[in-house]
């Protein structure tokens, strides 16, 4: 009995440690994923990621500036971005942008993620 | 067209020998019938055998461009070079899985040939626990997600592959990481024929430690190759994202590094041996999990393999994994008992365990992040975390890993007294100096502050370890290979820890425009843009900048593939110097001549690669010739009996 509860204090303070941490580091980490019709319709404040494609009018100024429309099922919206694009970011591909809603109703974009194709084909093939 | 037929009849060849070796291989060890044991034995070699077959027949139709073959369509065509033609073997969702049936069957295989010392039961219920799991993968291939489905009409040329992975990573990367993958199967079937027999002795333990060794070095060298591939070729800057890819890949080698240094515990002293089953079982339930995850879609990932119907399978799979083990480890987990003894907690045996404990604890954390998006989209709004989530909560339990690294291979087994106090006084001299010389050279962020010198009192207790030996007896080093190998892992490992510490906390990086002529300096490091160069390719049109930094002309480039879509490529140019790397990616070339540049400087990347280098030399030369795996309990005939 005495054996079996040396184990076990340690086990349980190291597990009360790894919960405080897990609960302590999501507190500011933890970003709502959602599409562009869920920004609009439920506005989530603080930072957030969206999935969605990439329209026909992608406009480049001044080297690393970028603006686009974003777009999924039904609902779009304009994204801004400054930075490097993803290598496979054209329009007709989905990107994940991360960062927040403006007043003005643009998506300010902190980072942008394409989805990285682990495969080698561009599309299946479809007869 | 043939070739998909044969290929076809060879998975379903291959499912029902599987299956037939596992019915039989469990009843014959039940009944303990050495005929049937051996036949059954023979049962999961032609399966195996079947799976090679069905690999090599996908392999003949790729590099012979059978395009009546879906899978060589989407994934090849004619101008890819044969190299990445043949890497197309794994470049799919249904090859990879080919890839992966073929490495359990083939290391399975050599686990069974070799398990006949381990006594007729285990060794017949190892067969059969594999044979279920190959004829599962084998069933899903066959049925679910076939390499050789044909198409009604044969087109002239395949789609190609993605320039991203037109790479020669690709060559090396998936195959090691697959394969580590694949191995984490038999160390498992092993734990669980133990359980399942009710005996296991130091013959198993040497056994399923080498398996476990075997599994560990191929993930080791999977997760360096992929940082490599990621830092090389995808020019963001860095090497790991905390992407779900990756955590999966993570969380198994990790469970596996926890077994690995408890199952000297058991060797040593006879303790921690159903938690040691455990970490076994955990490892490969994790990578079960981890390829249902990622091979689904169900959370989101950077990397998107062809969400394809195999995610309920997995799922499944998963399920019964769990059942069956977790069943196994219940019923007879208990019954094993602990030796008695004394066993205070500061000892080389405590030191372990808080190891393991906080390993463990990293797994959790690293698990809750990847499946948060899951869980929060059953409950409501899909949420995930970046990042700073998983710094913030590993980045303390790895401080005291590294911590324990300096100290629990100094402490003696069973009790610590005053010599180990002593024994100490290097590596903490060594934290407290490198300490200072980090703030005086101007160093002020704690994380950084606080792993770097519990990094190199790491290395002064391994240094330390190898004076002892050096000055007593050299011979000693190579006599006990096992013990001083492990050190030089640990070695490799500070040096990896200085240097994910030192990129990760003293990486600069500027974004600029340039004109011709024009100049940016990055943390001391000055380039200047000297314009750049159109080129025209049969597909692709490239253009090259030139940086010049020093006496030397960087060039990143960036090619357009107008018949992609416009899918850019860019390729980094990166300087390696003593101290850092400069990494300099082509963001874009405008109209009127300038370009725009991110600029990196990344300190000590080298250092990842050269101590994960002297990680796996450590691991590898420690255990080469190695006779019996645990000396000590084969000296003293300690069995293991597990009731019946």
């Amino acid at each position: 009995m005495m054996q079996a509860l040396k184990w076990a204090i340690p086990a349980v303070i190291v597990a009360g440690c790894v919960g405080y941490l897990i609960y302590s580091a999501s507190g500011g980490a933890t970003e709502y994923y959602v599409t562009v019709s869920q920004l609009q319709t439920q506005a989530p404040s603080g930072d957030v990621r969206v999935a969605g494609v990439v329209q026909n009018d992608v406009q480049k100024s001044g080297g690393l500036h970028v603006t686009f429309t974003e777009k999924d099922g039904t609902a779009s919206m304009p994204v801004e971005y400054a930075g490097t694009l993803p290598d496979i970011f054209r329009p007709g591909i989905t990107v994940v942008a991360e960062g927040r809603l403006g007043s003005d109703g643009v998506f300010h974009a902190r980072t942008l993620l394409a989805k990285c194709p682990s495969r080698f084909s561009t599309q299946p093939y479809t007869q | 067209m043939i070739l998909g037929y044969l290929g076809a009849g060879a998975l379903l060849a291959g499912v029902v020998m599987g299956g037939f070796s596992a019915l039989l291989s469990f009843w014959a060890g039940w009944r303990e019938n050495d005929v049937f044991i051996q036949v059954g034995r023979r049962g999961f070699y032609a399966a195996a055998a079947m799976t090679v077959i069905a690999a090599l027949l996908l392999e003949v139709a790729l590099l012979t461009h059978d395009f009546s073959l879906a899978y060589v369509v989407e994934h090849t065509d004619l101008s890819t070079p044969t190299p990445l033609v043949a890497a197309g073997f794994y470049g799919g969702q249904e090859g990879s899985l080919l890839y992966w049936t073929l490495v359990l069957g083939v290391l399975g295989a050599a686990s069974l040939v070799a398990s006949a010392r381990l006594g007729a039961r285990i060794s017949a219920y190892a067969t059969g626990i594999l044979a279920a799991i190959l004829s599962f993968f084998l069933f899903v291939l066959a049925v679910v997600a076939s390499p050789f489905d044909l198409l009604s009409v044969t087109p002239p040329d395949g789609l190609g592959l993605n320039p991203v992975l037109r790479d020669g990573g690709m060559l090396i990367h998936p195959p090691v990481v697959l394969a580590g993958f694949a191995s984490f199967a038999i160390p498992f079937s092993f734990a669980c024929a133990a359980l399942l027999a009710g005996r296991a002795d130091a013959a198993w333990i040497a056994h399923t430690r080498r398996f476990a060794l075997l599994a560990w070095s191929l993930q080791t060298a999977g997760l360096l190759l992929g940082m490599w591939w990621a830092y090389h070729v995808l020019g963001w800057g860095g090497y790991w994202g905390w992407d779900p890819v990756e955590n999966v890949a993570l969380m198994p080698w990790l469970a596996t590094t926890a077994y690995l240094h408890s199952s000297q515990v058991q060797e040593r002293r006879g303790r921690l041996r159903a938690w040691n089953f455990g970490l076994v079982i955990l490892a490969f339930l994790l990578v079960v999990f981890g390829t249902f995850i990622v091979r689904s879609g169900v959370v989101p990932s950077v990397h998107t393999f062809a969400i394809s119907a195999i995610g309920p399978w997995f799922f499944a799979f998963f399920f019964a994994c769990v059942v069956f083990s977790g069943g196994l480890l219940a019923l007879r987990g208990a019954g094993l008992g602990v030796a008695s003894g004394q066993a205070p907690a500061v000892s080389r045996e405590g030191a372990f365990l808080l190891q393991n404990l906080l390993l463990i604890g990293v797994v959790a954390v690293v698990l809750w992040g990847t499946v948060l998006p899951l869980v929060s989209g059953l409950l409501g709004t899909q949420r995930v975390v970046g990042a700073p989530y998983y710094e913030r909560a590993t980045g303390p339990l790895f401080a005291a890993i590294l911590a324990l690294m300096a100290i629990g291979p100094l402490l003696p087994w069973r009790h610590a007294g005053r010599p180990t106090l002593r024994a100490l006084r290097w590596p903490a001299a060594t934290a407290l100096l490198v300490l200072a010389g980090l703030f005086v050279a101007g160093v002020r962020s704690v994380p950084a502050l606080l792993a770097i010198p519990l990094a190199a009192s790491a290395g002064a207790t391994v240094v330390t370890e190898y004076g002892r030996a050096a000055l007593k007896n050299p011979a000693i080093i190579l006599r006990r290979r096992r013990r001083y190998g492990a050190y030089l892992a640990h070695l490799g490992l500070v040096v990896v820890v200085v240097g994910i510490g030192a990129s990760h906390f003293g990486q600069q990086e500027k974004d600029v425009t340039l004109q011709p002529g024009e100049g940016v300096t990055v943390s001391g490091y000055t380039l200047t843009y000297t314009g750049s160069q159109q080129r025209l390719l049969s597909d692709h049109t490239e253009f090259i900048a030139g940086m010049r930094f020093g006496d030397q002309t960087l060039e990143p480039s960036r090619a357009t593939y107008a018949t992609l879509g416009g899918q850019a490529l860019t390729h980094v140019a990166i300087s390696t110097t003593s101290v850092a790397d400069v990494y300099v990616v082509l963001a874009g070339t405008n109209d009127d001549g300038s370009a725009s540049f991110r600029v990196f400087v990344n300190p000590l990347v080298t250092w990842i690669w050269a101590g994960g280098a002297v990680v796996i030399l450590g691991v590898v030369l420690g255990n080469v010739g190695e006779r019996s795996a645990a000396p000590e309990l084969a000296r003293r005939r300690i069995p293991i009996t597990l009731p019946a």
